[in-house]
């Protein structure tokens, strides 16, 4: 097109095709500044927390009806399973039951020896935690992050910092909560640390999520630590967050070479972190509790050897619980 | 007439919006195209006038809400991604069919790799090139609108 001829087409009633406002760039150089701006305000300071939870209560009517023909399937897929399949998950159930049972009696028992030791010892009664039952809405959407979305929110007191844990073990953390819902960090994450302790040897330590695949990194233990593959990991509970002696992982792999003075331990994550629908959100054991705002891990009145870069806001919180358990402090697995 | 336009481009946008909702996960949410970033590129070529770099904005603010990672960047990547579309939105009524797709395809891997830039810098972990898949699904998805008749320059045309 002529450039006289384009001239002449804006003096009259340009058509749609030509009209175009204020400069692109002058556009571009005023949204991409709001953007970072934006950024640097969210990711620095906590002032867009309220307003993110306002956006995402306001969008749960959309997402409710986004989900409706995915779940209007799995009903109707539900409703067809066979009498038969039924049948078999009710006898194993009952099985399971049974084993169960038999298993709690002997807990109970266990239980209330447990009770009359730390009476014995005058020590603190370990809380027992309440929970809520929530189910998976849907994945992140972000592909950077391992996250999920479970549909129990601030009005069913979920409040950040919450375990989240499946039959089998842990798989997560709550890190945001919205009015109706809430992200659950999993521990496959990259930032997502969890306090573990080895069942067989009691050995502490802070496992990582690796964040590419679906295992945990337990960095940051000298090559000579006494961890075997198989080695189950389960939450050691100093954190004040998650209860303790949940299974977390297994390990998998251990690779000690000559030019690393740690050793490579990694883990698999136990609990179905990748699989189930149904999970279980497990109040904080903690009354009083500082509301964590950002980082997951946050070991209040942690030993300061296992305590992880993150979260320095949180350090203070306790000096009394440190004393008595200074004397752990020079485990093998003290990190720099 | 405007007005009737102008409901059309936010209703497709919700759709749009609503798509990226569903329930993706596993194999398809790596594939899963950037349905909104489409619609914006079709209504920022077709009708510059009423859909513009900020309308880029507010969409990517909206996905920054929905994927719940840090306020704007999203944001930052669909306007940067609005500017380079506004900026060759004239020249792209003489390019052919493919010439077209290539375009759209630059644009959605300009929106990808700035915001690929931007989570290095909030220390995400990369992912692969699998990350890029989007793109690809997106150029598919675009090319099937094409199919049906739906052209962003406003004309049909042989190819």
């Amino acid at each position: 097109m002529a450039r006289g001829y384009n001239h002449k087409i804006e003096q009259q009633q340009a058509p749609a095709f030509f009209v175009r406002g204020s400069s692109p760039f002058a556009r571009l150089v005023f949204f991409s500044s709001l953007s970072l701006a934006l950024i640097a305000t969210d990711s620095r300071l906590q002032y867009l927390n309220g307003v993110r939870q306002t956006l995402v209560g306001v969008l749960h009517p959309l997402q409710v009806l986004a989900n409706a023909p995915a779940q209007l399937y799995g009903d109707v897929i539900e409703y067809f399973v066979t009498h038969n399949h039924l049948l078999n998950e009710n006898q194993q159930l009952k099985q399971q039951a049974l084993k169960q049972n038999i298993a709690l009696q002997r807990l109970s028992t266990l239980a209330l020896e447990n009770n009359h030791l730390r009476q014995l010892l005058e020590a603190n009664q370990a809380l027992v935690e309440s929970s809520v039952l929530g189910e998976i809405m849907h994945v992140g959407r972000d592909p950077f992050t391992k996250k999920v979305i479970v549909n129990r929110g601030k009005v069913h007191h979920i409040i950040v910092g919450e375990a989240v844990v499946d039959a089998k073990g842990v798989i997560g953390q709550v890190t945001r909560s919205y009015p109706l819902s809430s992200e659950v960090t999993l521990i496959t994450d990259k930032s997502l640390a969890i306090p573990i302790q080895v069942e067989r040897n009691g050995l502490r330590a802070i496992a990582f999520g690796n964040g590419r695949d679906n295992t945990l990194d337990l960095p940051y233990l000298p090559s000579n630590v006494d961890i075997r593959r198989g080695d189950k990991l389960v939450t050691s509970g100093i954190d004040g967050i998650y209860p303790a002696g949940l299974a977390v992982a297994a390990v998998s792999q251990i690779e000690i070479t000559a030019d690393s003075p740690f050793a490579r331990i990694t883990c698999a994550p136990i609990g179905g972190v990748e699989n189930h629908k149904q999970v279980l959100l497990v109040s904080i054991p903690h009354i009083g509790f500082p509301e964590i705002v950002d980082v997951p891990p946050s070991p209040v009145g942690d030993l300061p050897a296992t305590k992880p870069k993150m979260s320095p806001s949180i350090k203070p919180v306790q000096p009394m619980l440190e004393k008595p358990q200074s004397g752990s402090t020079s485990k093998p697995y003290a990190a720099e | 007439m405007q007005q009737s336009k102008l409901k059309t481009i936010y209703l497709s946008l919700l759709l749009a919006f609503i798509c990226l909702l569903l329930p993706w996960s596993g194999f398809m949410l790596t594939i899963r195209p950037e349905f909104l970033l489409l619609i914006i590129i079709f209504w920022l070529i077709r009708a510059p006038n009423l859909c513009n770099v900020g309308t880029a904005w507010f969409a990517g603010l909206l996905m920054d809400i929905a994927t719940g990672g840090t306020f704007g960047q999203y944001a930052l990547a669909y306007t940067v991604t609005a500017f380079f579309a506004v900026m060759y939105q004239r020249r792209l009524v003489l390019f052919s069919g493919t010439q077209q797709l290539v375009y759209v395809g630059l644009l959605l891997l300009i929106s990808q790799i700035s915001l690929l830039i931007l989570k290095i810098f909030a220390g995400m972990q990369l992912i692969g090139w699998t990350y890029f898949l989007p793109s690809v699904t997106g150029v598919l998805l675009w090319r099937l609108a094409v199919f049906f008749g739906l052209t962003a320059t406003g004309r049909s045309r042989g190819t």
